[in-house]
């Protein structure tokens, strides 16, 4: 076996081409929206232009006359409908009442896009104004307006919602372990902190597209949702049309990062479709995706630890409140709430903890998930309040951390013992590697630059998935997958991993994707699952293969018409470190700052696309960077004032600090031959890490992101 | 609206169109065309995704109006590689220059731009230029490492090693 072990090593050593790089390089990679249909016509939307409303009437006569316009549908032919990922709250169209500006009244299918643009502008609707909640603690007021009096009757897919403490809320959770009380009242002190934390949007290049026609019996979607079978399952419960009559194409998609999970669009199209029987296409604006969808959730954060007179956590309290917007729709995890809401101090040794988090309704943009969910927020408040303990106790911020530093078998803030990174390796690392100056080295000295520390844990994604590997002539093999591309290598993924464990060349393993009555089921792009569950599933496959080779006495040059699926259940709670340290310098009259220079040690296992991952590490500093400087979808009494890619700033390549990565490899994940996750491993600690570095370099403490110039400025000492 | 007859050629291809005013040349290459290359980003001239090359110039085709095409020579990422990659496009599949690919048709014009005017451009020359182009997944490293990779100045780490 050491031979086969050693052809598949050479394997993986090989350069990664990726699978569609010719095709994205030469613009032949088709995306939803160069999709056409004979007779398509497009879609337009008449949207709210109130955060809380009650729809009087409605008028589309003059829409429906104005000529090239097929259809003009309202919320009274789409009623009861409503669409979401885990609870259906949000109406197709709306029919009684109004939730948020940009909420849609009505829909049109015409002969081109202007023509639906005009017919929008003739639709005349008559609103009665209601008080808006408009923020997350007004939403949880005794007596504040109820948004969604008819929860009751909401769809949930696959469980229960759990019962609430007020009506405005989308979902809430509390986890405690320890003796908290016990732990404040041993502390040498205790430290409390509260944090806010913007709306930022995903900002993926490509805006939505969609296209639905009928054919026949059959509903066919195209579209950017990175997810086909949930979006299949969604559609199938919101509309009423059996699963398999469902069938959804989501190839290249130009960007997710969280946000293309929620899908608005096919639920509506599908009803155009049917009312003009020809395939209608919505191309989303790209200031309709800033405002209207499914943003980072603004949050709240208050922190209380308990700290011994060296420095070790004993006890920690949080309470995080999420804005959650007009609708839970975005969120498919089954409290509602972004997925790590309840991690507020991840990575260190916390004997006893109570974590209470609650995400609410406002009259706000929905909100859903994004990179990370949940995670750049508390990772923000978390690192910050670490920060500030340690700078107030005197003990330098990297060597705070590594005293609490979660270790094997320690409990950790969720109350489970710690089976991840050897958190000390970690630090060591990212102190040699970032050649770390002891800040305390200069007390009471502004050099208006200094360095930054913070770290963050992700999970290694969990959950279910198959997909079939067939022999073809010549000892070529294909594998069959309904894995769409979203950017971050899965099918090269996928090729390395079977030709590795088949040992033959690369070339000779073809991947393709496939529409959903095409494949076997798969839970689609998201969650950092794709490298450790359906990279197991190929995995599996290929092992499969091998074994059925084995067992009929052929070798794959000889083989034909073998078919085997591969399968994988990734139930294993596993999570991954990183840590990051910055060298920032600040410009003493305005306050704008400079990352010099930057280092990121991260847990990654096993590498399998060495290309790629290093693009998801310095891509996800980058994100992350976005949203620690500059980042912030603002909101104006529910109107999103940032509503283009001018107003709501990105990083630009001028932008990309020199970064220096460090992998760690010899701690093995449970994914194919010991891989973990990296795509939502390096976004979230950024902001603090500039937070960090920003009072170390001149004694200002900005409190929520992004840490702009303004606010170091007006933090500065005086 | 007056209409107008267009003649253009978009990468080597004579297109004689007619064509609203107030239509924009990347509707006109996408939809008219069928050339889906070139992406539609922000829509205003920000991101850089419609970049193309209007007779060796670098444009924003979200917002150019079409007519502005009549006797020009459009050049897209469609129009890079003639049968083999250009060192460019190679170069950005190796050094991990794209991931999701939305913003690369854009970043390949940019690029090609710049390596024609300056051959070997420098780190500052590099950032300066794609200032222009967004990319979401990247973090634009990769996108450097493939300009400098494809210009043939720096030295470039192979593929698989960190």
């Amino acid at each position: 076996m050491t031979g086969v072990a050693e052809r598949s090593a050479s394997i993986l050593d090989q350069p990664e081409y990726r699978v569609e790089g010719r095709d994205k390089v030469t613009g032949a990679a088709r995306y939803a929206a160069d999709v056409v249909m004979p007779g398509m016509l497009q879609a337009a939307y008449v949207t709210s232009p109130y955060a809380h409303a009650r729809i009087v009437s409605i008028d589309v006569s003059a829409a429906r006359a104005l000529p090239g316009v097929r259809a003009v549908i309202t919320g009274a032919d789409t009623k009861p409908g409503r669409l979401g990922r885990r609870l259906q709250d949000w109406p197709i169209l709306c029919w009684d009442r109004v939730l948020f500006i940009g909420d849609r009244v009505a829909a049109i299918a015409a002969d081109t896009a202007a023509i639906a643009d005009e017919a929008a502008r003739l639709v005349e609707v008559e609103y009665e104004e209601l008080p808006a909640v408009l923020d997350a603690d007004a939403a949880l007021a005794a007596g504040a307006p109820v948004l969604h009096p008819d929860a009751a009757n909401y769809a949930f897919l696959g469980g229960t919602r759990a019962q609430r403490s007020h009506p405005n809320v989308q979902g809430q959770a509390l986890h405690e372990h320890g003796d908290v009380e016990a732990g404040f009242r041993t502390s040498h002190k205790v430290y409390e902190h509260t944090f806010t934390l913007p709306r930022t949007h995903q900002a993926y290049i490509e805006p939505r597209a969609t296209l639905v026609w009928l054919d026949g019996e059959t509903v066919r979607v195209v579209t950017t949702n990175k997810a086909p079978f949930a979006l299949r399952q969604h559609m199938s419960v919101a509309l009423g049309v059996p699963e398999p009559r469902i069938v959804v194409d989501a190839g290249h998609i130009g960007g997710d990062f969280g946000g293309k999970g929620l899908s608005i669009d096919e639920f509506v199209l599908y009803h155009l479709a049917r009312a003009t029987g020809r395939p209608v296409r919505a191309l989303t604006r790209y200031a309709d995706d800033l405002q209207a969808t499914n943003t980072r959730h603004a949050a709240t954060i208050t922190l209380r630890t308990g700290v011994d007179a060296e420095g070790r956590i004993l006890a920690h309290t949080s309470r995080v409140l999420f804005d959650g917007g007009a609708y839970a729709a975005g969120k498919p995890v089954i409290t509602l709430m972004p997925g790590d809401a309840m991690l507020t101090l991840a990575g260190y040794r916390v004997p006893a903890a109570r974590v209470e988090a609650t995400t609410v309704y406002t009259n706000q943009v929905p909100a859903g998930h994004a990179r990370a969910p949940g995670q750049p927020q508390n990772a923000f408040a978390a690192e910050s309040h670490i920060d500030l303990i340690a700078r107030d106790l005197a003990i330098d911020p990297l060597e705070f951390r590594e005293r609490n530093i979660v270790r094997h078998g320690d409990v950790d803030v969720t109350g489970k013992p710690w089976h991840g990174t050897d958190g000390p390796a970690l630090l060591a690392r990212l102190r040699t590697a970032s050649r770390y100056g002891p800040s305390l080295a200069r007390p009471n000295q502004v050099n208006w630059w200094g360095w930054g520390v913070a770290l963050g844990v992700r999970h290694v994604g969990r959950g279910r998935a198959s997909m079939v590997l067939r022999t073809l002539a010549g000892g070529r093999v294909e594998l069959r997958t309904g894995v769409s591309d979203q950017g971050g290598g899965a099918h090269t993924l996928f090729q390395r991993i079977v030709a590795a464990e088949l040992s033959i060349p690369l070339d000779r393993v073809a991947v393709s994707r496939g529409t959903t009555d095409a494949v076997l089921s798969d839970p689609g792009v998201g969650g950092s699952r794709v490298t450790p569950v359906q990279g197991s599933a190929a995995l599996d496959a290929a092992r499969k293969l091998n074994a059925k080779l084995a067992e009929l006495g052929r070798s794959i040059d000889d083989a034909s018409e073998i078919e085997v699926t591969g399968e994988a259940a990734q139930e294993t709670h596993e999570a991954s470190t990183y840590a990051y340290a910055l060298r920032v310098t600040i410009d003493r009259e305005t306050g704008s700052l400079k990352i010099d220079d930057a280092t990121l040690v991260a847990d990654v296992g096993k590498v399998i696309n060495p290309v790629a991952l290093r693009g998801q590490l310095e891509g996800g500093f980058i994100f992350g960077l976005g949203q620690a400087v500059m980042e912030e979808l603002r909101v104006e009494d529910g109107r999103v004032v940032t509503a283009n890619l001018g107003d709501y700033k990105l990083p630009t390549i001028a932008d990309a600090p020199p970064l220096r990565i460090e992998l760690i490899t010899d701690h093995p994940g449970p994914g194919p031959f010991g891989a973990k996750s990296v795509g939502e491993l390096a976004n979230p600690a950024v902001g603090a890490a500039v937070a960090n570095a920003v009072q170390d370099a001149c004694g200002a403490r900005v409190m929520s992101l992004p840490v702009t110039a303004e606010k170091i400025w007006a933090e500065l000492p005086k | 609206m007056s209409t107008h007859r267009l003649s253009f050629t978009l990468n080597g291809t004579k297109h004689e169109l007619e064509v609203a005013a107030d239509r924009l040349l990347i509707e006109v290459i996408r939809d008219d065309c069928g050339a889906t290359g070139t992406k539609l980003g922000c829509a205003v001239g920000v991101c850089g995704a419609c970049s193309v090359l209007v007779d060796g110039e670098l444009l924003s085709a979200c917002l150019l109006p079409a007519v502005f095409a009549d006797g020009r020579r459009i050049t897209t990422v469609e129009g890079l590689a003639k049968n083999d990659l250009t060192p460019l496009q190679d170069a950005f599949i190796r050094e991990g220059g794209f991931q999701c690919g939305i913003c690369t048709p854009g970043q390949l014009i940019a690029a090609t731009a710049l390596l024609s005017e300056q051959p070997r451009p420098d780190h500052e020359a590099i950032r300066t230029w794609m200032m222009g182009n967004l990319c979401r997944c990247t973090g634009y490293y990769g996108i450097e490492r493939a300009i400098q990779k494809a210009s043939g100045v720096g030295g470039q780490s192979p593929p698989n090693r960190l």
